[in-house]
């Protein structure tokens, strides 16, 4: 559990903008945005497809660095850490859920829940008994053994959610998470979030579907590398009672 | 790099061999060459070395031997041809001369003697014609009966002390002491036979006989050849100083004046460790050569199936990546995984070794007694690093690409 006072700062972004050099061409994917997101905050970031969405989720998610602009997050400069810092940053700050799962085939649901561990540097029992909770958290406790191709989607899903949570990272930042699954599957997988988001985490969606945004408390849109609008949800859509 | 992320690199190595079992036993094909040639090739020249040195020790490390020609110089043929004969007297002024050694025996030899007894002849025996003192020698040590007296040696008694080979020939289950032989000619009654000296390289040594040098000029004549010096240091530490002596000595003997070149050489066993050095230098050079070449295409094969597998696994690398990974983990990852190729590849290679130098010492222990029926534990472990080094050389590129890809691409990667 996280002890935190409800409106501490967690992610403070400045100026930021990303450009890609195509030929003599120069794309701005994003122009100098800002924003500010605090702890224990349930946010959906929307946009259409070449919106920056994905730019802004990568930079978010420390998988790449601004061209300029400062990151700040949990306190640490991110925008200006090397390769091996920002991996360190991922494995501790950031869980990650995509709309193909990732998961590593060969591997059994229980080792792709300690992966993040293993490179954490925690070792044996502790690492085992770890992946094994966070594997009970999501429901999974009878299928540790299984390959992931032994599991349905949302069952994958599930897992790599508990590969999120394992390293009780800062902010789970989840891209298209349903995406991939049926309409019922995915009411399971966002209340599944609503969960987290409840016992304390920082959630982050990126999504282009207003039915799944409509779950977060606050939806920023994005669009042509800008940030359109940054509302309050007025009427977020509850799973829980 | 944590331990934990080393055993995680070793278990992803086995299950992507586990996955491509086919193409990695393919791929490992020129390892399993490679580690093969330079095992079985180290096996041989080692059991070649070891022969060679225990041949050289029958020559003894506490002696030399001063002789007209030189036993390494090859080159210098014409020049020692020209040196004029060590006569006997030139031979006894050194030995009266010299202070330092602890023996000193002139030696006048002849090779490929016959020897007969009753009614069996034998080729190929040297005879050889020293004084008493050299039973004093590791070459005159008598194993039965005695070796010949100095006054037998003054008066010329007919009295030969036999090699283990004469013994072995003429006498397999006999005992040759009192019985004669005819040298040359003259009958002989053998009164010691030497203790066996020769190896499986160097038996001839055996095949010898020793009879007093007065005897040897009466058979021979005086001037029949060029005769030879054994000097005993009594220990390898004098060896220098009892050089030197000699040197300084048989030049006094020979009357060279200073700065003129010695007209005799100084022989010892040391010559011959150089010179097989030399030749051991040479087949070496061959041999690595060969196993390099062989390497060369093994690694190749390495590389090139490790780029494959890189890119295959460019979405497993995101992943990685994405949960925290870093470039020297995933670095090395691949690595691990083609030093284990190679490993796999020298261990199948070492167990073929093992299994074929077995059957070589059996099927050929008659033509090559020299050869062990195992490879030694220090080839094995060379045989291991050199796989090791060589995975490790031919997946590094692979692996550089791996840890360098961008996560964003990678994770993109369908």
């Amino acid at each position: 559990m996280q002890t935190t006072t409800p409106n501490e700062v967690l992610i403070q972004i400045e100026h930021i903008s990303k450009i890609y050099t195509m030929g003599d061409e120069k794309v701005f994917a994003l122009r100098d945005i800002s924003l500010t997101l605090h702890r224990n905050e349930y946010v959906a970031i929307m946009g259409p497809s070449g919106s920056g969405k994905s730019t802004l989720m990568n930079m978010l998610g420390c998988l790449d660095t601004p061209t300029s602009g400062e990151y700040w997050l949990n306190g640490q400069d991110v925008s200006k850490m090397d390769d091996a810092e920002l991996a360190e940053v991922r494995n501790k700050q950031i869980g990650f859920v995509f709309q193909t799962f990732n998961l590593l085939a060969r591997a059994s649901t229980l080792k792709n829940v300690e992966l993040p561990l293993v490179y954490g540097g925690i070792k044996g029992e502790a690492r085992k008994e770890r992946a094994e909770r966070a594997l009970q958290d999501v429901g999974l406790g009878d299928r540790m053994g299984h390959k992931p191709n032994e599991l349905s989607g949302g069952q994958r899903q599930r897992v790599a959610i508990a590969r999120a949570l394992v390293t009780k990272p800062s902010i789970i930042l989840a891209d298209e998470p349903t995406g991939n699954l049926d309409s019922k599957t995915g009411v399971e997988i966002m209340r599944l979030f609503e969960e987290i988001w409840k016992q304390g985490n920082t959630v982050i969606l990126v999504t282009h579907e207003d039915d799944i945004a409509r779950h977060a408390r606050r939806i920023i849109r994005v669009r042509d590398g800008l940030v359109e609008s940054d509302l309050v949800n007025p009427n977020p859509v509850t799973l829980l009672d | 790099m944590i331990a934990s992320e080393y055993i995680e690199s070793f278990s992803i190595a086995f299950a992507a061999l586990r996955q491509n079992k086919l193409r990695a036993v393919l791929t490992t094909l020129g390892i399993v060459i490679g580690i093969a040639v330079v095992t079985l090739m180290g096996w041989a020249l080692n059991s070649l070395d070891a022969a060679f040195d225990a041949t050289i020790d029958i020559l003894g490390n506490d002696m030399l031997y001063v002789d007209k020609w030189s036993w390494a110089g090859g080159n210098n043929w014409r020049l020692m041809e020209s040196r004029k004969n060590i006569t006997i007297e030139q031979a006894e002024e050194l030995i009266e001369r010299l202070k330092t050694p602890q023996v000193a025996v002139p030696m006048g030899s002849l090779w490929g003697r016959s020897i007969i007894y009753n009614d069996l002849k034998a080729n190929g025996f040297t005879v050889t014609g020293v004084r008493a003192t050299y039973t004093q020698t590791p070459a005159g040590n008598v194993d039965e009966g005695r070796f010949f007296s100095e006054i037998e040696d003054r008066y010329s008694e007919n009295v030969v002390v036999v090699g283990y080979g004469v013994k072995k020939v003429f006498f397999p289950n006999s005992d040759p002491i009192g019985k004669t032989i005819k040298i040359n000619g003259m009958q002989f009654t053998i009164i010691g036979v030497i203790a066996k000296r020769g190896t499986a390289l160097m038996d001839f040594v055996d095949n010898q006989v020793f009879i007093p040098l007065n005897s040897f000029f009466g058979l021979y004549g005086k001037s029949i050849r060029s005769i030879s010096i054994a000097v005993k240091a009594g220990s390898p530490e004098l060896l220098d100083d009892v050089r030197s002596e000699v040197v300084g000595t048989m030049r006094i003997v020979r009357n060279l004046p200073p700065g003129k070149d010695e007209d005799f050489s100084i022989n010892e066993s040391q010559m011959f460790h150089e010179q097989v050095a030399e030749i051991r230098f040479y087949i070496w050079a061959i041999g690595i050569f060969l196993t390099a070449m062989s390497f060369i295409v093994g690694m190749i094969g390495i590389m090139n199936v490790m780029f494959v597998s890189v890119t295959e696994r460019t979405k497993e690398i995101g992943i990685r990546k994405a949960i925290g990974a870093k470039r020297l983990s995933i670095l090395m990852q691949f690595l691990v995984e083609a030093a284990t190729l190679c490993v796999a590849g020298a261990i199948v290679a070492i167990l073929l070794c093992i299994v074929a130098a077995a059957g070589i010492y059996f099927a050929f222990k008659e033509q090559a007694p020299f050869l062990t029926p195992y490879i030694p534990v220090p080839i094995l472990i060379i045989a291991i690093v050199v796989s090791v080094v060589v995975g490790i050389l031919a997946g590094l590129f692979p692996a550089l690409r791996a840890a360098r890809m961008n996560p964003v691409d990678a994770l993109r990667y369908e």
